[in-house]
């Protein structure tokens, strides 16, 4: 009741602010030892001998593990389930070591601090092999990059070729053509927790492990496939999570401290210091885009022809699937008539790519909106009248998967937010010439709820009255952090008449969870959403039977509301019912449903980057900030706020900091560290200003959709337009640096 | 015996005993750098932490000069009215001298010693003609602050700034990654008078070009003696390029420094001479 759409406090915010809940790092055991990694200092290496006498001989060390004495069982770490299929490159410890990072050797020891130190004593002798350390060099040189382990380690790792309508006639027909080039950088993740698991024996013979992840599912299909350990003997429970971005969706550490758990009989904990978070986790693929759009004079885009490659590292991890996804945001932005995209991923020498907000649709969109601003500059057209003339309407059919973007609000988000920031003003705003200049920029964007059609989109919840009157509601539900249990409690306690807080949400756990996908592809809120109203209609409606016969009523006539039951002839607290029924006893009331998605209805976003660039310095100042989020219905403003100012913070550092900065002739990673690698920091941030359109999506839950990915994908193509407008420059590569800017000058 | 002892000395005179003992002494205030995870450490003499030697801080006026304490904090810097009176310069560095948990740690003897390229507090304290208060097991003298070179044992007691009266202006920027909470890529410092309106007496030394601060001669005679005018300001610019390309002619980040420096250049008199960095007069290009 008064649950949806208020602004909720998260349900252990208290906790966290209050520095009570327990991360994984915090976490001990009775007995429990410590594992550090001994990382590849060489991009790509045959691992010839390892000594590791000094190492065994520091007091307090357990036991080293490397290629020779663990299982040589290839997995991929990106599978949600058991029996996915996928291209199975990677291994706990292989003889080849194919990233600077990669994993060759882990000891264990009774403390952390000594096998830190022990891993430093061990000696690696290692045979370099040829390195490929860029994208173009591999897409130059197709075929094996392994030795003879194809279908892995074979480029390109996936070629998407898509052509809606008639390209070239359009193109032979445009008043324009104009084409550009626009590279992206690798990017890293940056949260606050580090990656870390702890794993342990647990009765039975059965083997638990304690990971702060996105899915304990995936966590438990990637184990199995990494060490030979029969998923029903794998009890995967959720820890509280310091950040994630998807950068944690991906199991790294999992399947070694289950193999060393199960080998050693004892709680084994590995926590990654942020070098190596850096350098042996998981970054954002670089992209290396051109596109070429065909205009009509009036501002319509006739063609676009798109040619994407992406790196995706090491492994390929689920990085086979970007360019298709990239290719599915694409499509659902503008009505474009004739389409071709040719999208290639491709293997480096590099640390894997994986999921990192927005999968793929950063670079895409980066692509083609720096791409569309350059195009309305030659047309003499005002950024936003450009995209006003080409955004999908709602209902609209994209090509590709033929699906409906349902109610989609792209031209509300750009017209209203337009509006709101004074964009006609500003843009007729004299151009500065000084040393500082002013520019404002625009970007549109799309993104998806959820994985329909791909892999089966569904999601189980149970949910029980409990004595007391509070409801537990279980799924394998994982809050990274940006508030999805608060938002799930919302929907539950609208539908019941209780408040948030009165939801018990169980933490995610194998052994009690019914599946889910786990928390990605933005879809939280729309499908687990749904699944968690559909499942609190039904519990709600087994407890108006039995609050009818407690209160002598005709069930239709129970209302639930404010934490009762109610009639016209009386009322009681769910607490109680509960009460009432167990002296009865009966079983309390219990509801469980599985909810399967039929659609994938796009959001939408509009926004609008002021910028001031120092033209002496290439400093570039984002001074003002307008997000305009299509959302359907926001369930909790603040924290659909919170979600955009978050994206936002990462877009800048897209726009204007953050790359890990691979050297192209080592393979080395230069910016493996926060002194080096730079995020926008509070001072950076811009006044921010958030708009929110709120017409509805009729399959959401109350309307809701959507908001969590999208909420960085427009910010480095508004950011980079706005640059560009200020300087008169085509600047396409991110990030940009002062060095880059005075470049263009 | 072969190992590293701890000593927590508590005035001047105990230091010196130390000194005396033949072991070596490795100093340490603040502890930003050293006690850094993963940075080397020393294995055997003794580690003196010099947080309770009360001597060592604050900011006092000493008849014709400034004495500050070598383990007065960054932050105690920036704060010092006396100092952003008399030497604003230092008061800036100090201001914006990396984030706020090292500047309450951090000491400005500490800034010295560990002489990074990029140390914020280098220029302003070049600027300055500043000396050295330095102790080892000889006893205790003073150097001029381009003229001091780190070495084991010995230790740097007090800066001392001269303080003429009426004060120079002076003034300090700098250039990272971001405002805030970065390394410099390139800062600079500048002290100067006028007299009449010309600039007079001008010293200016810049940081990360150099392993150590560059006095910049050039830049210092294209502008010294002359009025504030475009022209004066567009020699100015071309002398801080040039002054760049001889300090790193084959740098990568030459061709950014030598137009970025022009920036702060301007930022830097802009901010003496009372001006905004956007009044017309900076508006000319390098």
């Amino acid at each position: 009741m008064g649950q949806v759409h208020q602004r909720v406090p998260l349900i252990d915010g208290a906790e966290k602010v209050g520095g009570k809940l327990q991360y994984l790092a915090d976490m001990t055991m009775p007995g429990m030892v410590h594992g550090a990694l001994v990382l590849s200092p060489r991009p790509h290496a045959r691992v010839v001998s390892l000594n590791a006498a000094a190492a065994l001989a520091l007091p307090g060390v357990i036991g080293v593990w490397w290629h020779e004495t663990v299982p040589q069982l290839r997995y991929n770490s990106s599978i949600w389930y058991v029996g996915q299929v996928a291209l199975n490159d990677e291994a706990m410890f292989a003889p080849v070591v194919r990233h600077v990072g990669d994993r060759v050797a882990v000891v264990v020891a009774r403390t952390a601090a000594i096998a830190c130190a022990a891993a430093r004593a061990i000696t690696v002798e290692y045979a370099d092999l040829p390195a490929i350390l860029t994208a173009d060099a591999a897409a130059a040189n197709p075929g094996s990059v392994g030795e003879g382990e194809a279908p892995a380690f074979c480029n390109p790792i996936d070629h998407v070729k898509f052509v809606h309508g008639n390209p070239d006639a359009a193109f032979a027909a445009a008043d324009l053509v104009v084409e550009t080039l626009v590279s992206t950088p690798r990017s890293h993740h940056c949260a606050v927790e580090p990656h870390a698991c702890l794993a342990y024996p647990e009765k039975g013979g059965r083997i638990a492990i304690v990971s702060p992840c996105q899915s304990v599912f995936a966590v438990q299909a990637v184990v199995a496939q990494a060490t030979g350990i029969a998923e029903a003997d794998l009890h995967v429970m959720k820890s509280p999570i310091g950040g994630s971005f998807g950068g944690k969706a991906e199991p790294v550490l999992d399947p070694i401290c289950a193999f060393l758990a199960a080998t050693l009989g004892l709680p084994v904990r590995i926590v990654l210091s942020r070098r190596e978070t850096f350098v042996a986790t998981r970054t954002r693929s670089a992209m290396q885009g051109r596109m070429r759009i065909a205009m009509s004079r009036s501002g319509r885009i006739m063609a676009r022809d798109t040619v994407a490659l992406v790196d995706v590292g090491a492994y390929s991890t689920g990085g086979n699937y970007l360019p298709g996804s990239m290719l599915q945001r694409l499509v659902r932005l503008y009505d474009v008539p004739a389409e071709r995209y040719d999208g290639r991923a491709v293997y480096t020498n590099t640390v894997p790519s994986g999921a990192f907000r927005g999968y793929g649709s950063p670079q895409i969109h980066a692509l083609a909106e720096i791409s569309l601003d350059l195009a309305a500059r030659e047309l003499g057209i005002d950024p936003v009248t450009i995209r006003a003339r080409n955004l999908v309407a709602p209902d609209a059919i994209e090509p590709w998967q033929g699906l409906s973007i349902g109610n989609g609000r792209g031209l509300d988000c750009l017209s209203r937010g337009a509006a709101m920031f004074d964009w006609q003003a500003r843009w007729a705003r004299r151009r500065d010439t000084g040393r500082f200049r002013r520019g404002i920029g625009v970007a549109a964007a799309t993104h998806i709820n959820g994985c329909y059609p791909g892999e089966e989109e569904a999601t189980s919840v149970r949910m029980r009255l409990l004595p007391g009157g509070m409801v537990e509601l279980v799924s394998a539900l994982h809050d990274l952090g940006c508030g999805s249990d608060t938002t799930l409690a919302q929907i539950a306690a609208e539908v019941l008449g209780l408040k948030a807080h009165q939801i018990g949400i169980t933490p995610a756990d194998s052994d009690l969870c019914p599946y889910d996908l786990g928390t990605r592809a933005s879809r939280m809120t729309y499908i687990v959403g749904e699944a968690v109203r559909r499942t609190a209609l039904a519990l709600a409606g087994e407890i108006r039977v039995r609050a009818a016969l407690a209160l002598n009523e005709d069930p239709g006539r129970v209302r639930l509301e404010h934490g009762l039951a109610r009639s016209e002839e009386g009322e009681m607290s769910l607490a109680a019912l509960a009460d009432w029924m167990i002296g009865r006893g009966q079983t309390l009331p219990a509801a469980s449903e599985t909810y399967r998605a039929s659609g994938n209805p796009s959001s939408f976003a509009a926004h609008f980057a002021e910028v001031e660039v120092d033209t002496f310095t290439g400093r570039v100042a984002v001074t003002d900030y307008l997000a305009a989020h299509d959302v359907g219905l926001a369930i909790n403003p603040m924290l659909v706020e919170g979600q955009i100012h978050g994206g936002i913070q990462i877009g800048i550092g897209y726009a204007l900091y953050e790359d890990v900065a691979i050297d192209p002739e080592t393979g080395q990673m230069r910016a493996d560290s926060f002194a080096r690698y730079t995020l926008a920091n509070a001072l950076e941030m811009p006044p921010l200003k958030v708009l929110l359109v709120e017409e509805g999506e009729p399959s959401g839950p109350f309307g809701a959709k959507a908001v969590g990915e999208i909420a960085t994908v427009p910010v480095a193509p508004a950011i980079v337009n706005a640059v560009n407008h200020a300087l008169n420059t085509r600047l396409s590569d991110l990030p940009l640096l002062p060095e880059r800017i005075l470049a263009a000058l | 015996m072969n190992m590293l002892t701890v000593a927590r000395p508590r005035s001047l005179d105990a230091i010196s005993a130390l000194m005396s003992d033949g072991r070596p002494l490795h100093f340490i205030a603040g502890g930003t750098d050293m006690l850094i995870a993963g940075r080397l450490r020393p294995k055997d003499g003794i580690l003196v932490d010099l947080g309770q030697v009360a001597e060592l801080s604050g900011i006092s006026v000493v008849g014709q000069h400034i004495r500050i304490g070598a383990a007065t904090t960054v932050a105690r810097l920036a704060e010092d009215p006396v100092l952003a009176a008399r030497l604003p310069a230092l008061s800036q560095a100090a201001a914006e001298c990396g984030a706020v948990q090292i500047r309450n740690r951090a000491t400005i003897g500490g800034n010295i010693a560990e002489a990074a390229p990029a140390a914020d507090l280098l220029p302003p304290l070049w600027v300055a003609d500043a000396r050295l208060e330095i102790r080892d097991h000889d006893g205790s003298r003073l150097v001029a602050i381009a003229d001091y070179i780190a070495s084991p044992g010995r230790l740097i007691t007090a800066i001392l700034l001269p303080d003429p009266d009426p004060a120079p202006k002076s003034g300090f920027a700098k250039l990272g990654s971001r405002r805030e909470l970065t390394i410099s890529k390139l800062n600079l410092a500048m002290l100067m008078r006028q007299e009449g309106g010309r600039i007079v007496d001008l010293r200016i030394v810049a940081g990360a070009i150099g392993p150590r601060p560059q006095r910049l001669k050039l830049a210092e005679a294209a502008l010294g003696g002359r009025f504030l005018s475009p022209k004066a300001l567009q020699l100015f610019a071309k002398a801080l390029s040039d002054e760049v390309d001889t300090a790193i002619p084959t740098r990568s980040s030459r061709v950014w420094k030598r137009r970025a420096i022009v920036g702060l250049g301007y930022d830097v008199i802009a901010a003496m001479t009372g001006h905004s960095p956007r009044h017309p007069l900076f508006a000319g290009a390098a």
